[in-house]
């Protein structure tokens, strides 16, 4: 089928409504589409080449997420993670680029633009005309947001913003960028706005492109904003209440970015699969041997978790889906990462190369753990959302296709919930690692519960009982952890105070009032 | 409406703007966490652990999820001492 028609049959299907005929069409045609994809020459040279983006407009890449009444193909999250997920099995770079225009980049226009912003930019950005990107990282201020120096005020006919952005993916080739801004004049002194911002607008400058470690074809700069004008139909949503809209942002951010993980992982799992089968080392295939096979089905059971966990998060209405999407984007950002380890270690020295492609795929996974929150952070939010709301009932532990293991285990992680709200109270925020405990417990119950939750529908159903049963296991590891949690990390505090040199207060908080 | 000792009060409001990052007198009693200061709940159970520390008092869990504004912030902690007050002197 040309892409032409492709759009055209997706656009129809879209119309009725019917997501099986537009998976179909339109993954089938991007599968056709990466395989003309040259990931390993985009990686060297450090950018895209012109047929790669061009391919993407038009095969309607860039109109994933925007509304059709918009140009876009009105694509549900879970169909359009799916496609994320296929361009990653190739290029994780360009799946980057192309998740986030589809989700940071665009849906704060979608979502929360005024009527004449979303038709003045998301014609635009549907066509591929426009790419846009997301500005919420300075220099000082990562993870804590208290530290934004990047200021919106009032100005002639809306606003004028001053300030820098750092490690704004997309950035170099960007149109529009969503802003996340300090904005003391709106919403109190500790008020934060998103704002859209030209990128042609008079007083950006578009730094340097980093040069990274993974993902090197995408694009990531620093973007300076001296003076710019910003016109009050610009803002998004309700002034002062930017790190709320944020929150929305990047539910979907996460999702389509954990997504990606999951193409990369099933791709490492793919080519090492072959691998063990037909490298041979004291007479026999490596795949063989206990030691691989212990491998190999570690990486199919991370595979078969991140899918199902993702799909599950994916199809979450937005009112779960804040809650739920980092809790995926851990999770996959983690395993990937894990998986693709397996891979190079499982290809020996020849993982090493670059020829062979897996070192390319575990470079191209570190930075999921980073970025869209790092994920040491995202942890101890959720481990106080936790505590904070108590119980356990969001596990749905009375599912009937819940295993008898997994409803022990959520039993177990009740109790120290209980534990941890009688013996600490209000003062378990200052407990940062009895937080990531809970949270990583809940994390693997939730992963298994969505293992559970399909595998009922999947031929490889030993698979999935083996995947279900050892995330339980994880997941009881870390609830067994609880107790004695405060004790280890008063021990650290000695530890790393003696290789400081010096005594450090530790500090718990901060993490949780203000990060998304 | 101000109802707390300004001592409290004023431990009160001072934990609140270390924990915001703005300086105690940018602090004003009709503010509301959320909205005004940035917080969101997680961030309320942050400064009730920090009072809870600093006042020495024990705080419950459910208690954070209540409070909107630092008026309320402050009479609820002003609530809790006077609560143990009442108790160590058995009345």
């Amino acid at each position: 089928m040309r892409k032409a028609s492709v759009v055209r049959a997706v656009r129809d299907a879209v119309a009725k409504r019917d997501d099986g005929d537009v998976a179909e069409a339109l993954l089938a045609e991007v599968s056709r589409f990466v395989s003309t994809i040259d990931g390993r020459t985009a990686d060297r040279d450090g950018r895209f080449s012109p047929h790669v983006l061009d391919g993407a407009r038009s095969l309607g890449l860039f109109a994933l997420t925007i509304p059709a009444e918009h140009g876009g193909l009105g694509l549900a999250l879970p169909t359009a993670c799916a496609v994320i997920d296929t361009l990653a099995t190739v290029d994780r770079s360009f799946a980057i680029a192309i998740g986030l225009h589809a989700g940071l980049g665009t849906r704060g226009i979608v979502d929360l633009g005024s009527p004449s912003l979303r038709d003045r930019w998301l014609p635009r950005m549907a066509s591929g005309e426009c790419v846009g990107a997301f500005a919420a990282t300075e220099a000082g201020a990562g993870s804590d947001l208290t530290a934004m120096r990047t200021v919106l005020r009032e100005g002639p006919g809306g606003f004028v913003l001053d300030g820098e952005k750092s490690f704004v993916t997309n950035g170099g080739f960007a149109g529009l960028f969503t802003v996340l801004t300090s904005s003391p004049s709106f919403g109190g002194q500790r008020g934060h706005t998103l704002v859209c911002v030209p990128a042609d607008s008079p007083g950006v400058e578009i730094g340097r492109e980093e040069d990274k470690l993974g993902i090197r074809a995408s694009s990531t700069v620093t973007v300076r904003f001296d003076g710019v004008r910003v016109p009050a139909d610009h803002v998004l949503g309700q002034p002062g209440r930017g790190i709320e809209h944020a929150h929305g942002v990047l539910a979907w951010g996460r999702t389509l970015m954990a997504s990606g993980c999951v193409g990369t992982a099933r791709a490492a799992l793919a080519v090492t699969l072959a691998y063990v089968q037909s490298r041979r080392q004291f007479g026999r295939p490596i795949g063989s041997f206990a030691a691989s096979r212990e491998h190999i089905a570690g990486m199919a059971s991370r595979v078969l978790a991140m899918d199902a966990f993702v799909r599950h998060v994916a199809e979450q209405p937005p009112s779960e889906l804040g809650a739920l999407s980092p809790f995926a984007k851990v999770y996959c950002s983690e395993e990937a990462f894990a998986v693709c380890d397996q891979a190079v270690q499982l290809h020996g020295a020849l993982g090493f190369l670059e020829p062979t492609g897996v070192a390319r795929m575990l470079r191209d996974c570190r930075i999921t753990r980073i970025f869209e929150g790092a994920n040491d952070v995202l942890l101890v939010r959720l481990g106080a959302a936790r505590v904070a709301a108590g119980g356990t009932s969001a596990l749905d532990a009375d599912g009937n296709d819940a295993t008898e293991a997994y409803r022990a285990a959520v039993k177990r992680l009740d109790g120290a919930l209980a534990w941890v709200r009688a013996h600490y109270g209000v003062r378990v925020v200052r407990r940062q690692t009895i937080l990531q405990h809970l949270a990583r417990a809940e994390m693997y119950l939730r992963a298994a519960r969505a293992v559970s939750r399909v595998a009922a529908t999947r031929q490889d159903a030993e698979l999935a009982a083996f995947t279900t049963d050892d995330l339980v296991a994880r997941a009881g590891t870390h609830i067994g952890a609880v107790t004695s949690a405060e004790a280890r990390e008063e021990r650290v505090a000695r530890l790393t105070d003696a290789l400081y040199g010096h005594d450090v207060p530790t500090h718990n908080e901060g993490l949780l009032s203000v990060s998304p | 409406m101000n109802t707390s000792e300004p001592s409290t009060r004023g431990r009160v409001v001072a934990a609140i703007a270390a924990i915001v990052e703005i300086e105690p007198s940018r602090v004003s009693g009709e503010q509301r966490l959320r909205e005004d200061l940035g917080m969101d709940s997680l961030g309320s159970l942050e400064l009730l652990s920090t009072i809870s520390e600093e006042l020495k008092i024990d705080l419950e869990m459910e208690d954070a999820m209540g409070i909107v504004t630092v008026d309320d912030a402050c009479a609820f902690v002003e609530g809790h001492r006077a609560e143990g007050e009442r108790r160590a002197s058995g009345a």
